[in-house]
């Protein structure tokens, strides 16, 4: 119990602080929404405009600093985040809930992948290694986890989409098409999905396979390893429930911080592959200085990765209630 | 990232306005020609909001003109000509303050509502009530709009406006009083169903892209042409350029480094045409104690090799400047040429240091010149990061500035933080460009006129150098009183003249619509032979309706 509790208070410790941040630091960058906005339209935009703007966002309103960021903890708690500038007049949670999706089926369903598959190839190479196996797939995802993502990325739209024409080259769904809950729609969502999803999957697996591997190395020169060969249980057995239970812990506790980091999107992703997800809105809330959009995406990251660290916490003490026993 | 150009939408005109006959054909519907097609437009570089305003600036070249139609068409590439739009006919009064619009008959809203005086009326009431609307800052000129009659608009400035013509006539949607006048907040209303009286309307958005529909019932007979239009949201450009020069689209507007390679030798069909619009010029803050002896301002012109810089930082793409202001060919028949030659505004270096010797200034043994007090001639200019081309553009002035002994330091800054420095002056000079008109007027208002600028510190919507003096804005004053073309003339060949004489600022590239179509599905682009409207494919409103009215099947 007093486990449980003191990791609640490092949650909403944590939890205030980054809010603290996420209110004062975009407000430490230069000029101020309408500027930003004219600097994205320089030239298109008649500089009379300006003007226009500032009322329409309420830029010169006069309000301290203070109260505008106890405003900003009082709407927060009760989920109130205002109106995006960037994409204005739209509220920030519809222009959030968007775009969520997208980035949690791309993003979300690729991490889990490669996580499954890199733990396998990792426990597996492991259990055979020197083998074929072990020497050929390691080391190829090692190498390439080492590329830049956006190079493959590009690379891969060069190949697939452009000089084959197999693959679309971006975007989430066929322009044009109606979003529903159909199977061609969905099936042109997968079509869309494969060349993002999979240049995710082969540029994240590498970290997985490595420390699964080192993992599973250390655990299988164990005693209770050497214990069940000579008991002489079945080797499927002995690599999943003996070593590779043990192994997968360290491993765990990254999966769920990657997991929190999903709902950040990956902004190189989206952008390469024009994803409409959160990724790419953050980097535009960033460019604008868009506060409340800036703000709310920060505090749903805050939120998953802290939550996810809570439930990874929990998961850990129940493979192994040693983490609760010492602590 | 590569970069897009937002040019110029603003364009438009007064001047040869007098006299607009009421039967003059609306727009060129060829008779024939192949019908349906769906246009794909490439470029943009963020997710749509799906907000169909036409007084969200970030949202309006979506909707102004191809749904919400202006009352005239103002044409920048033909010398601000103008043609009737949803206003048949318009006359000003003799002293240039009343000025008088006959609405068209027989104009529907898609909805099945007709369009009448009454919705022009309350659209520029509208601007008026909320200012965080009116984009043109119309009522800062205007008094009063109401009907006449049955179909006459009559607006009242305050004190004669030639110019706002263009603003009021060519920029300002107009919407449908039924509908906008239930309207709790417009400011805050995204109008994700517009109900205009345009060729198209919006079939569907997502935030990954906009499918127009053709307007089945639209007023002018037969038009529009082409069935559908999808209008993508890109992120980033390369996979813009690939779908455009494959084909997926055909008609971008984005800046394609090696367009020969990359676009024009992927298939025959493939065109581009770079009309300029305004210029790139060096801003030059005014107040800078160095900055104010013009002598230095007139030796940078000098030593800047114009033709140079268009070569190096823009790939030839764009046209170099003169000091005279006026965009060439596109305005050449405003341009003094006689002054400009005698002017002499030629690259000399070696005229730049005799001009620099000649006002007291001495070479030190760093070679950069200093202030008979001793102070360097070093100067730091504020630049766009983003804007690949500007970056190479700026290494080339300051090596050419070098060499006539002065320093240069080139500080490229992201969007905000220029902009922030830009508008409030916090720079010694400045590249940048303004948005222009439809006459070289716009652009040399938006230059020098001193009451529309502001001090250090604070934000100035336009002449951000600081330029003040009392005779340019005299001129520039009188001149929108006037509807006589010799006049106008007149006076812009003095204002061009401060240019020559003041250098309050060095134009040095001219700023062109980018512009790149397809003659394999569609025909009737804009070209130099026909410029019938302004090409920058998507960004240019009311322009790129015209275009849309006028493609067919090939």
């Amino acid at each position: 119990m007093r486990y449980v509790l003191r990791r609640l208070g490092f949650f909403v410790a944590t939890l205030w602080t980054a809010m603290t941040v996420n209110f004062f630091l975009p407000r430490l960058m230069p000029g101020n929404p309408a500027i930003a906005m004219m600097a994205r339209f320089h030239g298109k935009l008649n500089g009379q405009a300006l003007r226009a703007m500032e009322v329409a966002f309420g830029v010169n309103a006069q309000e301290s600093l203070l109260a505008q960021y106890f405003a900003y903890l009082r709407n927060s708690a009760v989920g109130h985040f205002g109106t995006s500038l960037t994409f204005f007049p739209q509220p920030v949670s519809g222009v959030v809930l968007g775009a969520l999706p997208w980035t949690l089926g791309l993003v979300g369903v690729t991490t889990v992948i490669a996580f499954f598959l890199g733990t396998l190839i990792g426990m597996v190479g492991a259990w055979e290694r020197g083998g074929w196996f072990d020497s050929i797939l390691p080391p190829v995802f090692i190498v390439l986890s080492a590329f830049p993502y956006f190079w493959i990325a590009l690379v891969s739209i060069l190949i697939f989409s452009i000089s084959l024409g197999w693959l679309p080259l971006g975007f989430a769904y066929t322009n044009g098409a109606r979003i529903s809950l159909s199977w061609p729609f969905i099936g042109d969502v997968l079509v869309h999905a494969i060349l993002p999803g999979v240049t995710i999957v082969i540029t994240s697996i590498g970290g997985w396979i490595l420390t699964m591997r080192n993992n599973m190395i250390m655990t299988l020169a164990e005693d209770y390893v050497r214990m069940a060969r000579a008991k002489g249980l079945s080797p499927l057995r002995i690599m999943i429930d003996y070593a590779g239970r043990n192994a997968i812990l360290p491993n765990l506790s990254g999966f769920g911080m990657s997991l929190g980091f999903v709902v950040s999107g990956a902004i190189l992703v989206e952008y390469v592959f024009s994803y409409p997800g959160v990724g790419y809105m953050m980097l535009q809330a960033v460019l604008n200085e868009d506060y409340p959009l800036m703000q709310t995406l920060f505090l749903i990251i805050t939120l998953a990765v802290l939550l996810a660290i809570l439930a990874v916490d929990a998961i850990t003490v129940l493979l192994d209630p040693r983490t609760a026993a010492a602590s | 990232m590569a970069r897009t150009h937002w040019t110029i939408s603003l364009i438009a005109g007064l001047g040869l306005a007098a006299g607009v006959s009421p039967l003059a054909s609306v727009s060129a519907a060829a008779a024939g020609g192949g019908e349906g097609g769906t246009l794909t437009i490439s470029d943009a570089q963020f997710l749509w909001s799906c907000g169909f305003s036409p007084y969200n600036p970030q949202s309006n070249f979506l909707s102004v003109g191809v749904i919400y139609e202006t009352l005239m068409f103002v044409n920048t590439l033909q010398n601000a000509k103008v043609t009737p739009w949803l206003a048949t006919s318009y006359a000003w009064s003799d002293d240039n303050k009343v000025l008088t619009f006959t609405i068209r008959k027989g104009v529907k809203w898609t909805d099945g509502q007709p369009l009448t005086a009454a919705d022009i009326v309350f659209t520029f009431n509208l601007l008026k009530k909320f200012p965080a609307l009116d984009l043109n800052t119309v009522w800062a000129a205007l008094s009063s709009v109401a009907q006449k009659g049955d179909d006459q608009v009559v607006m009242t400035f305050n004190a004669p406006s030639v110019p706002y013509f263009y603003y009021i006539a060519d920029q300002v949607g107009i919407v449908p009083e039924h509908i906008w006048a239930n309207v709790k907040n417009p400011v805050t209303y995204a109008d994700a169903k517009p109900v205009g009286t345009g060729p198209f309307t919006i079939e569907r958005c997502t935030p990954q892209n906009v499918s127009y529909v053709k307007n089945p019932d639209y007023w002018q007979p037969g038009l529009p042409k082409i069935s559908r239009i999808e209008y993508p949201a890109f992120t980033t450009n390369p996979p813009a350029n690939a779908i455009l020069s494959t084909g997926g689209a055909q008609w971008g507007g984005q800046f394609i480094p090696n367009l020969k390679a990359e676009y024009l030798s992927k298939s025959r069909d493939n065109h581009y045409w770079f009309p300029p619009v305004v210029n790139v010029a060096i801003f030059i803050n005014q107040t800078n104690p160095l900055l104010k002896d013009v002598a230095v301002r007139r030796a940078m012109a000098f030593a800047i090799d114009r033709g140079r810089v268009a070569e190096i930082g823009e790939y030839g793409y764009e046209p170099a400047a003169n000091q005279a202001g006026i965009v060439t060919p596109t305005f050449a028949s405003w341009l003094d040429a006689a002054e400009l030659k005698a002017a002499g505004y030629t690259y000399d270096p070696k005229k730049a240091i005799a001009i620099l010797e000649q006002a007291g200034y001495k070479r030190g043994p760093d070679g950069v010149f200093a202030s008979p007090s001793g102070k360097r001639l070093s100067f730091t200019i504020i630049n766009q990061s983003a804007y690949t081309d500007w970056v190479a553009a700026l290494q080339v002035v300051s090596q050419e500035l070098a060499q006539a002994g002065i320093e240069l330091h080139v500080q490229n800054l992201a969007g905000d933080d220029y902009s922030a420095k830009l508008y409030n002056g916090n720079f010694d000079l400045a590249y940048a460009y303004e948005s222009g008109g439809p006459t070289p007027y716009y652009e040399f208002r938006q230059w020098l006129y001193g009451p529309a600028s502001a001090p250090i510190g604070k934000s100035a919507a336009t002449n951000w150098e600081r330029y003040s003096n009392k005779e340019t804005d005299a001129l520039i004053e009188r001149y929108a009183q006037t509807t006589s073309a010799s006049e106008q003339q007149e006076i812009m060949n003095k204002l061009e003249n401060v240019l020559l004489q003041d250098v309050p600022l060095i134009p040095v590239t001219e700023q062109v619509d980018w512009d790149e179509y397809s003659t394999g599905e569609f025909v009737g682009w804009p070209t130099p032979a026909d410029p019938y409207a302004q090409p920058f494919g998507g960004y240019t409103f009311p322009d790129w309706e015209i275009v849309v009215l006028r493609l067919q099947k090939k």
